[in-house]
């Protein structure tokens, strides 16, 4: 029983970090229609100014970590302002190489400014201590995850449900033309969404640096973080968060109890099941465009 | 008219000889250079590796600016390949076609080496010393590629036998990277065992994209191991054994070659290697048990020279002076030293038989010894056989615990 309960609590810790990059993904896809793959990019690269401002700078972690997310968020906003805004009559798959561009830019970029070999973020919170719960336990880095995750969670509901500015992003994912003419500046509302998915996703991987750093850490916190959106329906935020914490507990029971060897692929086959059984995803409302 | 003949036929002798002279010469060699190709991954996620492609190219032009070998200086030809075979295939054809290698130093990765394997061996292009230990390269033979790293199912063979002999362990698990790699390591820590009367306690493999090692730990405690080999990436083994501090469980960690970086390794696990022990193949003399050794400050007259004369002059701004990039010298060793003995006679033939001379070579890495090709013998092409143990202290130093040990070669299976 220990046990069990043991492997849920890890498939929930390491499921915070895919709900992160979940979210971050869906709220772009939910302004932007498109599955953005340069969401691990667009927070490796603040991830590593926040260890320059600390390592080159010497600045403290209270000056380094607020730097990130600024960064994360002008980052973000960046990319949507000068490259995605720019795309003539864009279609789905116009969109997506455009980000898969990114993202190769990015990678490319914090691989040559900072080379190839692994650190670890000078953290306050050590990743190797942890608390112990009745014989089960969590690392401190893992419980801070969990409630970061939360709290960001949390946030983000009511930002959208009682902030002017969330209720127009709603609104222009919803119907971009009728909050136009609104008077609602859909551009701006747009390049806002790439700036919070940015500062969410950046989130999650500054609570994953202490650990390791290197140019590829984002990319499989990524792919899951995807994998748990889609199973959560894509456009739907609590949906991805759902979906992701699915994709880590199932993840982890099925390394426990059939096979260690497959654990890191089981993930897709989740995907693959949710889009034959249920295409819209688990939580998604099923919304017909009406023509 | 006379005269016209003569020249004719002056015209037609220089083109003879200069065609029988071209014919003659080998292909990488001129009469002022030597062309050496080399891959390593600069990006992607192997590329903390590519630092061997640097350290071999500093170590050539140390050698140049002393003067090349018998006055000709080596030119290294390296790429990028991203660890990605199909990228290595191209890359060497390309400079092999194109350019015209004399022959080929290191090459990080088994999957990357295996692709080309072939390729080089069917030109008949000296390989030497692939930077990975595959049995790939040795068994069988090929008269043209010489292997220096030694076996990774050696590491196993001597951590397991000084877990249990020296420090008493009585449950001896092993963590795999679930490749050519991490199984060899399993199947020498199975053959050692067995040779005890023993089993392992557990064996978990891990995927090279795992970064999530909670369920690997849980199933090594579940297994109450009380010694863990390692045999997965450097970033791997910090993940594990962090993962494990975190979970309270607290082996004896050993680990093999890939890993004794301790500098680097103490930084990525935020000083948790210390304890930790690792097998190494060079860079230090081990002769004195229990001596502390410094990787930043090499004791070794050799490597001392190579730091000061090679990684200070011409390494990059910011390279930073690891294991990695130490035995990106180490392995171009024998094949300066077959250079050199050839003369001013470079040719692969040459080359080839001088490394077969060569007889307990001591350059930075162990001794190293060739036989004759013998296509049933994978020792002919097998050069470095045995490695030492070091535990990582405070600072990333090493601690010496066991002199040079030869391992045992066990034979690929075939089906």
């Amino acid at each position: 029983m220990i046990d069990f309960l043991q492997i849920l609590l890890s498939g929930i810790a390491v499921g915070s970090s895919y709900a992160l990059m979940g979210l971050g993904m869906v709220l772009i896809y939910k302004s932007s229609e498109v599955p953005n793959f340069v969401q691990g990019e667009m927070a490796l690269l603040p991830v590593f100014v926040a260890y320059m401002i600390l390592e080159t700078y010497g600045f403290p972690i209270y000056v380094a970590l607020p730097g990130a997310l600024i960064f994360a968020v002008l980052l973000g906003c960046f990319l949507e302002f000068a490259v995605i805004r720019r795309a003539k009559e864009p279609n789905v798959i116009g969109l997506i190489i455009i980000t898969i561009g990114l993202e190769m830019i990015l990678l490319g970029f914090v691989s040559w400014k900072f080379g190839a070999d692994q650190r670890s973020m000078p953290f306050p919170i050590s990743p190797y201590d942890s608390v112990e719960i009745g014989g089960i336990f969590i690392s401190s880095l893992d419980l801070l995850t969990l409630v970061v995750a939360l709290v960001l969670m949390l946030t983000l509901f009511l930002f959208f449900r009682f902030s002017k500015l969330g209720v127009a992003m709603k609104a222009t994912q919803q119907n971009e033309n009728a909050a136009r003419l609104m008077g609602i500046k859909t551009n701006r509302i747009r390049m806002m969404s790439w700036g919070i998915s940015s500062l969410v996703g950046t989130v999650a991987g500054l609570l994953i640096a202490p650990v390791i750093m290197e140019p590829y850490m984002m990319w499989d916190p990524m792919l899951k973080g995807f994998a748990g959106a889609v199973v959560g329906g894509m456009t739907s935020l609590p949906g991805a968060v759902f979906g992701a914490y699915i994709v880590g507990i199932v993840e982890h029971l099925f390394g426990g109890y059939v096979s260690m060897e497959f654990k890191s692929v089981v993930a897709f086959a989740v995907i693959v099941l949710v889009l034959c059984i249920k295409p819209s995803g688990l939580f998604a409302r099923h919304y017909v465009k009406k023509v | 008219m006379k005269m016209k003949r003569f020249l004719v036929g002056l015209a037609a002798l220089v083109l003879v000889f200069g065609m029988a002279f071209a014919a003659g010469a080998e292909q990488g060699v001129t009469d002022t250079e030597i062309h050496i190709g080399q891959w390593g991954p600069q990006t992607g996620p192997a590329a903390p590796w590519g630092a061997v492609s640097r350290g071999t190219d500093a170590y050539f032009k140390m050698i140049n600016a002393e003067g090349g070998i018998n006055g000709r200086k080596l030119v290294l030809h390296y790429f990028d390949d991203a660890y990605n075979p199909a990228k290595t295939m191209a890359g060497v054809k390309q400079l092999q076609e194109g350019e015209g290698m004399f022959a080929w130093v290191s090459g990080v990765g088994t999957a990357p080496g295996l692709a080309v394997k072939n390729y080089l061996m069917e030109r008949k292009i000296p390989w030497i010393c692939p930077s990975a230990g595959s049995r790939h390269w040795v068994d069988p033979p090929s008269k043209y590629l010489f292997a220096a790293y030694p076996m990774y199912f050696g590491d196993a063979q001597v951590l397991c036998r000084y877990a249990i002999d020296k420090l008493g362990k009585k449950r001896i698990a092993i963590a795999y990277q679930n490749d050519d790699y991490g199984k060899q390591g399993l199947e020498g820590a199975e053959k050692e065992l067995a040779k005890k009367g023993m089993k392992l306690a557990a064996q978990i493999p891990v995927a090279v994209t795992d970064k999530d090692m909670r369920p690997h730990i849980m199933a090594l405690k579940k297994a109450k191991a009380d010694a863990v080999l390692l045999f997965v990436t450097p970033g791997a083994v910090a993940r594990l054994i962090g993962t494990g501090k975190a979970m309270k469980f607290t082996p004896q960690w050993m680990t093999t070659t890939t890993c004794s970086d301790y500098p680097l390794m103490m930084a990525i696990t935020k000083g948790l290697y210390k304890g930790v022990i690792s097998a190494n193949f060079g860079l230090m003399d081990p002769s004195k048990v229990g001596a502390i050794k410094d990787l930043n400050n090499p004791e070794m007259p050799l490597l001392k020279k190579y730091k000061k004369d090679g990684y200070d002059k011409f390494a990059a701004k910011g390279e930073r002076w690891g294991m990695t990039y130490a035995v990106g010298f180490s392995y171009a060793e024998t094949l300066v030293e077959a250079l050199k003995r050839c003369g001013s006679n470079v040719t692969r033939e040459c080359v080839v038989k001088e490394l077969e001379k060569l007889q307990n070579f001591k350059g930075t890495m162990g001794n190293i010894s060739f036989k004759p090709f013998d296509p049933k013998d994978p020792m002919s092409r097998l050069g470095q056989k045995e490695v030492f143990l070091m535990q990582c202290m405070e600072g990333g130093k090493a601690k010496i615990l066991t002199d040079w040990v030869e391992t045992e070669y066990i034979p690929v299976k075939h089906k």
